[in-house]
């Protein structure tokens, strides 16, 4: 199909409008997959109710070190993934490929998501006896080396103080037995 | 319905459906059911069908093997579940037994598809020094594995035979007090083996291992060395070795130099020959590897590569001819079988690192290299010599040993290769006996999951054991027979070093 130029902003990574040529990618329907013939990227929309987030991530991820990977949200119900190849050698049959894989690890990302939440116990049991396992118990010179201070790290929100740590040493001390409520009610 | 029908269903129901079982067809007339635990049945279409119905007769033979697999509901037994699941996952709760030291990476010999990433011989930078040497074993006594082999790679290991008899010396030393069972093993193309060299290793109770492609002509077309034929080199010490393990009455079953091969296009073609080859030398076993993309063998892929069918159709033509050798009295039997089959019949893994659930990278095994970082294994090690650090622990020099295997890569890697975390491995029949490797999935995917049906890793497991449920169903007697040889360990206690040995 020859390249046909649209108004952005439905096409568009990008919040802005500008004219682009895009084409469609053989074997993709075309208002889930086009090819940005211009900027010589790919970009690929989602039905956000179908993959999670999570997924999301992990597929792009994968393609990092090959491509310049950007995610957007155009429309509350749409996800937006677009795949610039760093290296231009190849041209559309090489970037045809990327979404193809792009599409199976999306599959394959948001069924492993879902497989994992629902064996993760067992999943967790089997990692924490392996890890468990190779690691053994800490020895004397694991101990030595932990630091067991209270001052281990800044606290300046005090978040790991107990709630008496955190307010009672406001209250004056000679207050009376129920005098001393906090200044303020704990989160 | 009424309720008496009702009444009559449940009743049917609890008695004869369903326990959770995944099923394959493995041809006509017959489907291969496995359950949790790993038990399994080939089922005729009749049985298969009243079985996921629900159908069994209570009286019929076909109920009493499904109940005493642990197929039914009515029956299903968690003791018998458990049992059998805490024996296959032993492995689980110690940590590395093999520490692989890369004491060079010089190397005489120039392989086409060197997995090791070799260097010349002058590159003397690529050498291991004692002192990164003694840490990496001071590690390797840390683990909390009882039972621990140092296996000495490289490059060639015999480049550096004086830093190979400090390391040996020195373990031998530190298990005084260690107690440990150690074993000591020596991967090496054997060309610059001598008669001093090896009089030391036999002494010092070190397994040899080494590589034959096939036929001297296809070995040395892939296995080069300066001035002389590899295969030559390489068989000569194979012939002295065996005769010297005959000659201090080791028994020559148990005790022979094992060889490994890499399935390179070219061998493709030649399956029995590879295997005649490997009988003429009197070897006991060969594991025939696919070859991977790590080391140089990713650059010189289009050479060597080929569709995982190929290498299917030759794995079954190779493995045929051994059973046909085994038929006519000559013991020889295919690695990758042996260790499935183990799993298979025995219902215990022998914890072949690569091929279990999850797979052993960090968790049972640590690479040294020779400028002392640590790897979670060999491969990981191959792609850090090629810019790729993901799978680098840390160094001999700041690393603790729980640094090293508490380290989140390989916690990662053992979720990632917990095949009940993966798709396609979740429901896949063989799902009790495989496993996947994360250094496999990232080099060839991007990611330590990957896509178990892309994989030719995957591919390969799913072929072999294909093939191998295909042999039980079957059911040749002469086949049954070598099976059950195969899988049967045997110890080769000459090798262990126990913890009183002085
Ligand atoms: S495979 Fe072994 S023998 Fe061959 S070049 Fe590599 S290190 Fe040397
Ligand atoms: S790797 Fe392949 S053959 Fe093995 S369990 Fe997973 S899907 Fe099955």
């Amino acid at each position: 199909m020859p390249p046909r130029s649209v108004r952005v902003g439905v096409q568009s990574p990008f919040p802005i409008c500008y004219s682009v040529a895009v084409t469609t990618i053989e074997g993709f329907p075309e208002d889930l997959a086009r090819l940005d013939v211009d900027a010589r990227r790919a970009i690929v929309d989602l039905d956000a109710s179908l993959y999670p987030v999570e997924a999301l991530y992990g597929a792009a991820y994968v393609f990092i070190d090959r491509c310049y990977v950007l995610l957007d949200r155009p429309a509350p119900q749409k996800l937006r993934l677009v795949l610039t190849p760093k290296s231009l050698d190849g041209g559309e049959p090489a970037v045809r490929a990327l979404v193809g894989e792009l599409a199976n690890e999306l599959v394959s990302a948001a069924y492993r998501h879902q497989i994992a939440q629902e064996n993760r116990a067992r999943i967790e049991a089997v990692t924490m006896q392996a890890i468990a396992g190779a690691m053994g118990p800490p020895t004397l010179d694991d101990l030595e080396d932990f630091d067991f201070t209270d001052e281990a790290f800044e606290d300046p929100l005090g978040i790991a103080l107990s709630w008496e740590e955190k307010y009672a040493k406001k209250a004056a001390p000679d207050a009376a037995p129920g005098e001393d409520a906090p200044e303020e009610e704990p989160a | 319905m009424t309720a008496g029908s009702l009444v009559a269903l449940r009743d049917r129901l609890d008695r004869a459906s369903p326990a959770f079982f995944r099923f394959r067809r493995l041809g006509p007339d017959r489907t291969l059911v496995t359950n949790l635990e790993g038990r399994w049945l080939v089922l005729s279409d009749a049985d298969f069908e009243a079985y996921v119905t629900g159908a069994v007769a209570r009286s019929s033979a076909l109920y009493e093997r499904l109940s005493d697999a642990n197929f039914l509901r009515a029956s299903w037994s968690e003791a018998k579940a458990r049992d059998m699941i805490a024996k296959r996952k032993t492995f689980l709760g110690y940590g590395p037994n093999l520490h692989v030291f890369v004491v060079t990476l010089r190397c005489n010999e120039t392989c086409v598809y060197c997995h090791a990433s070799r260097a010349d011989m002058d590159a003397t930078h690529t050498d291991m020094t004692p002192e990164i040497a003694e840490k990496a074993v001071d590690l390797a006594f840390m683990s909390t594995s009882p039972t621990i082999t140092l296996e000495f790679q490289g490059g060639e290991p015999l480049v550096r035979f004086d830093l190979v008899k400090h390391i040996i010396e020195y373990a031998e030393a530190k298990n005084e007090t260690a107690k440990k069972t150690v074993e000591l093993t020596m991967v090496s193309n054997l060309s610059l083996m001598d008669d001093d060299k090896l009089a030391y290793l036999l002494d010092h109770r070190v397994q040899i291992c080494t590589s034959i492609d096939g036929p001297k002509d296809l070995h040395d077309k892939q296995r080069k060395l300066p001035s002389y034929s590899a295969y030559d080199a390489a068989t000569r010490w194979i012939a002295t070795i065996n005769e010297a393990y005959a000659a201090r009455g080791l028994d020559p079953t148990l005790y022979h130099v094992e060889a490994l091969v890499t399935v390179t296009r070219a061998a493709l073609e030649r399956p029995k020959e590879l295997v005649d080859t490997y009988a003429a030398l009197g070897c006991r076993a060969m594991f025939l590897r696919p070859i991977d993309p790590f080391g140089f063998a990713g650059k010189t892929a289009k050479l060597v590569e080929y569709p995982r069918a190929d290498y299917l159709r030759f794995y079954a033509e190779a493995t045929d001819h051994i059973l046909e050798l085994n038929r006519g009295g000559t013991q020889i039997l295919e690695r990758y079988a042996a260790i499935l089959l183990t799993k298979i019949l025995r219902g215990e893994d022998p914890n072949f690192l690569d091929l279990r659930s999850p797979a052993g990278a960090g968790v049972s095994m640590l690479a040294y290299s020779y400028d002392g970082g640590v790897y979670t294994c060999d491969e990981g090690r191959m792609l850090a010599a090629q810019g790729d650090d993901t799978f680098r622990l840390g160094d001999v020099f700041t690393s603790t040993y729980r640094d090293l295997v508490g380290h989140p890569t390989v916690r990662a890697m053992v979720i990632a290769s917990n095949l009940d975390s993966q798709p396609d491995c979740v429901d896949c029949t063989y799902n009790p006996y495989c496993g996947i490797q994360t250094t496999h999935n990232h080099k060839t995917q991007g990611s330590i999951f990957g896509r178990m049906r892309e994989s030719s890793v995957c591919a390969v497991h799913k072929g072999i054991q294909d093939y191998l449920f295909g042999k039980l169903a079957d059911g040749d007697p002469h086949v049954l027979e070598a099976f059950e040889r195969w899988n049967t360990i045997r110890p080769r206690e000459h090798f262990l070093h126990a913890p009183d040995d002085g």
